[in-house]
């Protein structure tokens, strides 16, 4: 057989197939859109942090850290080259008051605060309203402010507000700021002053947390190496102190690269789900395209065609309309991309992720592609295997499978899940996990469904109605294609509600009512000689559950002589941070009841005394937290060893505790014996329940009295968190919505498949006396099962998966389900109808003799 | 009696298919060698093993023991790649249902063939094919929108495209009604002598039986009768 004659067979072929094309394009086009428009995001989102990277950190170079500079650190810094230009940013989180002339004159706020100094930011601007340089606006005496700040506290540009008790001018709000990407969880509006500004307060001063950063900007000339080089100076004046974290542009946003990565990977994995199930009516349309062609395979055959050149022809026509399915899946994944923002909210800033991302179409066809080739290769193998005889018998069956094929196809089957998988997943461990669970899923599914349906046929039909039996008959037919949709629109639904499950008793932990004792709110940076005072005005704002302790920042140098550094080489970034960060250290009397002590000393104890804990008098004894000890590998007896703000400390461990942290209560990874850190700098962290009304009066007596303390309202925060994880929850199940989408095409495709028996059924109903509306009733029905069918069997494994998740991944306790499982019981019998009696149209409309003539 | 070699030759041809516990035999060790430009009708009663032996001489099915050889080549050790060569090069198929395919019109019906093998300007020929069975106005219709006659009639026109020295027909007219039945053999009898193409009719029907000039009989799988008729046309003694 030539090219030539292969073509024009494909053409000649897939000629008068409408319908059945259209359904492989859309089975195909939906997973391939899933995927290309997940690809496209997250490439997307990194492409426009690495364009905009010298933006985020606002230099070619910075060293962060919460200490301030080395001695030999900040010489370094003074004996740079000239045209290498510094700045400095202090970041903290405090409250701030509304000047006392004016109309809230006293009312407070949580705010995040940056102190600058220098010509900051060397990349991108800060925009303010109204439209004048930071530098005319910003002195000693003003501040700039989100334009929420005033919101809040009912303030204009041009009154006062306090910080630390100090006056400022606001001189103007902020409209755009370079190194903040919005959507990131933040404990409160920003706020800009001058180094000089915030030395006016004495917050620095007070103990509390400051991010410190150097920003360093090359000449306009500097090169690659320049910076390599003036990192490398850096690192070397650091003396590899880990706590002194050097980074240039090209390698910041580490953290939000990460998360990219494992936004990437999971919701690959969710698009690939989409494509899968597409992957079942791929296999269901080929197949039924076949099973109508098998006589025409025969007259090939008798014709002269080579089984070779059948298996060409169909499989040659198979990719062709692969590869059209695919492209237009990747349109579709492109205009999803275009809408994504709209489901995103802030979650991304406008304008990063452009629609057009050729590395996510790619992945996205090729993906098509190779399933499409997966999906349809085993029906193709089996045509090539019809007997010509077929010509003269025509009850000639193809021949089955050998058992060798057979297990070549699932080998196919299942390399092409994992191969794909690992494509998106990129970790064959993931992979793996993902295709044996798929496996599980579609097994189970299948299985049930079977079942189910064996039982529907065994049920006596002959005393219902013919509008209940006709339905319940048609399901139980061999050969229905039912099963296959059943299990398409399954996994779709179990997908979307596992999804929502988990992530509602998320939130609902969130925002449920925390535990009647919790604290409502906590006060941070206290210094010692205030707690009096403060717990005064706690009373009086008739708190209940006071309770505080001594706070004293210490950094781990060591465990068991072995420096910290080289703990935290190789580790993860975030252990790393974990092992080297400011610790906080705190000396109590009694332990919470909320500890339980599981090694060492006083072992099984829950909220021991001191008395019992540390009881070595020749040692400074330390009960450290469970998890910490883990990461850290420390064990009973270790030694771990501080430096206090500059005095050393060694501690041994004589205890680890178990902490419920979910008591919100107040609790450190380090509990130390009573005797050995009073002397020390510290502060003090208090905790009390406040009723709801009183908190604003509390806040605003504290800022007056304390300007440095801080307020932090529990209920707010886990709130912001809750809205957040609701918006990248809406995120995900639209994507999951994609599944949903390829079930509803395949249970139509399946429909449409067997229209012509469709046709054949209408024409005798009709023939025999029925109405085009009974009939469609009667189809309803039928497809109102199917759904009812998939809808059960995945409310089922949906709410077990969703609570198996909850309690072993999250440790939440299972949430409600009933709304969103009446939800997606309604909404898939509702699709499945509308879906079936779509397909069925044609066959509805058709006159009787058009469908018997064509017999 | 003639030197060329035959068309046909059966030797010892037996066909068995398993069913329950004793396999059933539909062909019994039937010997038959046909020769050129022989027209030959194979007459039997229904479930005789008509159909079956014709689909063992055209390579569509192996027979369970016994050789076969079409113009020379052994179909029973063929590959499947090779019986499909075979049939592309010297078999052409009329049957009782058309079998025409359904995505092609008319004339890509009967283009396919000539495609197939590799003859030049393969539309001029479809065309004159068309024709000489009487739808040349037709051509772009697809086989739905032809009625029973017209496709057997296409049918006939396909099965010559390729100008196969050999054309198997199996009930050719049953699916027709008198009429119709009458003019689509005349056709037939009119292009094979046309082309000289040797034939094999199988059928129950002994009218249409007596127009070939030889006859076997099959009764259970077995020839029962193998008899010469008429005189033998020109072409054989050439
Ligand atoms: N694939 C098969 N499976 C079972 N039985 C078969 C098969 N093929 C043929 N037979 C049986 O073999 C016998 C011969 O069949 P065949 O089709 O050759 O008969 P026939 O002479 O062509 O009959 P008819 O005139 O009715 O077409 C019949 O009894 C038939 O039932
Ligand atoms: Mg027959």
């Amino acid at each position: 057989m030539t090219f030539g004659l292969l073509l024009r067979q494909i053409v000649r072929d897939l000629r008068g197939q409408g319908a059945r094309l259209v359904f492989f394009l859309v089975c195909l086009g939906t997973g391939v859109g899933a995927v290309v428009a997940v690809a496209g995001f997250s490439r997307g989102l990194e492409n426009g942090i690495r364009d905009r990277a010298r933006q985020l950190l606002a230099a070619d170079a910075a060293i962060s850290s919460l200490r301030k500079l080395t001695p030999t650190l900040e010489n370094t810094v003074a004996g740079l080259p000239k045209d290498v230009e510094v700045a400095r940013t202090f970041e903290l989180v405090t409250m701030i008051t509304a000047g006392s002339s004016t109309a809230a004159a006293g009312e407070a706020m949580l705010v995040e605060l940056k102190a600058l100094e220098g010509r900051y930011p060397f990349y991108g601007t800060i925009t303010l309203a109204p439209e004048r340089p930071l530098t005319e606006l910003l002195t000693k005496d003003t501040a700039v402010v989100a334009p929420e700040v005033l919101s809040r506290l009912g303030l204009r540009v041009g009154e006062d507000l306090a910080i630390g008790g100090e006056r400022f001018r606001i001189a103007a709000t902020i409209a755009a700021e370079p190194d903040r990407i919005g959507g990131t969880f933040t404990l409160g509006p920003r706020i800009f002053v001058t180094k000089e500004g915030l030395d006016r307060t004495s917050l620095e001063s007070f103990g509390s947390r400051v991010v410190r950063k150097t920003l360093f900007k090359l000449p306009p000339a500097g090169t690659r190496e320049d910076l390599e080089r003036l990192v490398a100076t850096l690192k070397a004046a650091s003396n590899g102190v880990l706590e002194y974290r050097i980074e240039t542009y090209a390698e910041s946003q580490a953290n939000l690269r990460d998360g990219i990565a494992r936004v990437d990977k999971y919701l690959g994995l969710v698009a690939l789900l989409s494509l899968l199930v597409g992957g079942v009516g791929i296999a269901q349309t080929v197949r039924a395209w076949l099973a109508g062609r098998l006589d025409s395979l025969a007259v090939l055959a008798c014709l002269g065609f080579r089984p070779r050149e059948v298996l060409a022809l169909f499989l040659s026509e198979t990719l062709l309309l692969a590869l059209a399915g695919s492209l237009a899946g990747a349109a579709f994944g492109t205009a999803v991309l275009g809408v994504l923002p709209l489901f995103l909210g802030d979650l991304v800033p406008a304008g990063w992720v452009s629609a057009w991302q050729p590395a996510g179409v790619l992945r996205g066809v090729l993906l098509g592609l190779a399933l499409a080739a997966v999906f349809s290769l085993p029906t193709l193998l089996a045509a090539g295997r019809v007997p010509p005889a077929r010509v003269l018998r025509r009850d000639t069956e193809p021949l089955p499978l050998s058992r060798l094929s057979i297990s070549v196809v699932l080998t196919l089957l299942f390399a092409g899940v994992f191969g794909t998988a690992l494509v998106q997943a990129r970790s064959a461990l993931l992979a793996l996990q993902f295709t044996l669970a798929l496996l599980a899923v579609a097994l189970l599914l299948a299985g049930v469904a079977a079942l189910l349906l064996n039982g529907l046929a065994r049920i006596p039909r002959e005393r219902l109605s013919y509008r209940l039996r006709h339905p319940l008959a048609a399901l139980a037919h061999p050969g229905s294609g039912t099963l296959g949709s059943i299990v398409a629109l399954g996994i779709g639904v179990l997908v979307v509600l596992t999804l929502a499950l988990v992530e509602r008793s998320l939130s609902s932990q969130l925002r449920s009512d925390l535990p009647k004792d919790a604290p409502t709110l906590f006060l941070i940076d206290v210094q010692p000689d205030q707690w009096a005072g403060a717990e005064k005005e706690l009373r009086a704002a008739g708190a209940t559950r006071i309770d505080s302790v001594p706070v004293v920042m210490a950094r781990l140098k060591a465990l068991d002589g072995q420096p910290v550094e080289k703990l935290a080489e190789g580790a993860k970034e975030n252990k790393q941070w974990t092992l080297t960060r400011e610790q906080r250290l705190t000396y109590v009397d009694k332990l919470a009841d909320d500890n339980e002590i599981v090694a060492g000393q006083a072992l099984g104890a829950h909220g021991a005394t001191a008395k019992t804990l540390f009881v070595k008098p020749d040692v400074a004894e330390l009960s450290l937290e469970r998890d910490f000890a883990k990461d850290l590998g420390a064990k009973v007896g270790s030694v771990l060893t501080f430096d206090v703000q500059g005095v050393p400390l060694d501690l041994t461990v004589t205890s680890i505790r178990a902490v419920n942290w979910k008591t919100f209560g107040i609790n450190f990874f380090f509990v130390v014996e009573p005797g050995v850190l009073e002397d020390a700098p510290q502060t003090r962290l208090a905790a009390a329940r406040v009723p709801p009304e009183r908190e604003d009066a509390l806040r605003s007596a504290l800022a007056r009295s304390f300007p440095n303390v801080t307020l932090v309202p529990v209920r707010e925060v886990l709130e912001k968190i809750a809205a957040l994880l609701g918006r990248l929850g809406g995120a995900v199940r639209f994507l999951g919505g994609f599944t949903v989408l390829a079930g509803v095409v395949i249970l139509a495709g399946a429909v449409g498949a067997t229209s012509s028996r469709r046709g054949r059924e209408v024409a005798l109903l009709k023939t025999i006396g029925l109405s085009r509306a009974s009939v469609s009733g009667i189809f309803a029905a039928e497809y109102a099962l199917v759904g009812l069918v998939a809808a059960g069997i995945a409310i089922v494994s949906a709410v077990t998966l969703s609570h198996a998740i909850a309690v072993e991944v999250f440790d939440l306790p299972p949430a409600g389900t009933a709304g969103p499982v009446l939800v997606a019981a309604l909404s898939t019998v509702f699709v499945a109808v509308a879906a079936g009696l779509l397909a069925s149209l044609g066959a509805l409309r058709r006159r009787p003799i058009e469908a018997l003539r064509s017999e | 009696m003639t030197t060329a070699r035959p068309v046909l030759d059966l030797r010892g041809v037996t066909r068995t298919l398993p069913s329950g516990d004793s396999p059933l035999t539909i062909l019994h060790a039937v010997d038959l060698v046909i020769q050129p430009g022989e027209f030959v009708a194979i007459l039997g009663p229904s479930g005789s093993g008509k159909s079956t032996l014709l689909g063992i001489m055209a390579g569509l099915d192996r027979p369970s023991a016994g050789e076969v050889y079409l113009d020379g080549e052994p179909l029973h050790s063929l590959s499947e790649d090779a019986l499909a060569l075979v049939r592309r090069r010297k078999l052409g198929f009329v049957f009782q249902s058309f079998q025409l395919l359904p995505n092609l019109t008319a004339k890509e019906n009967v283009l396919l063939p000539i495609e197939l093998s590799g003859v030049r300007d393969p539309g001029a020929r479809a065309t004159a094919l068309l024709a000489a069975v009487g739808l040349g106005a037709r051509g772009h219709h697809y086989p739905v929108q032809l009625s029973g006659g017209e496709q057997q009639r296409v049918a006939l026109a396909r099965a010559f495209a390729s100008e196969p020295p050999l054309l198997l027909a199996d009930e050719p007219t049953g699916n027709l009604d008198s009429t119709n039945g009458t003019a689509v053999m005349t056709l037939l009898e009119e292009l094979r002598a046309r082309h000289g193409t040797t034939f094999v009719l199988v059928t129950h029907d002994p009218a249409l039986a007596a127009r070939a000039e030889r006859q076997i009989h099959l009764r259970d799988g077995r020839v029962e009768r193998d008899e010469l008729r008429a005189s033998r046309p020109g072409l054989r003694s050439a």
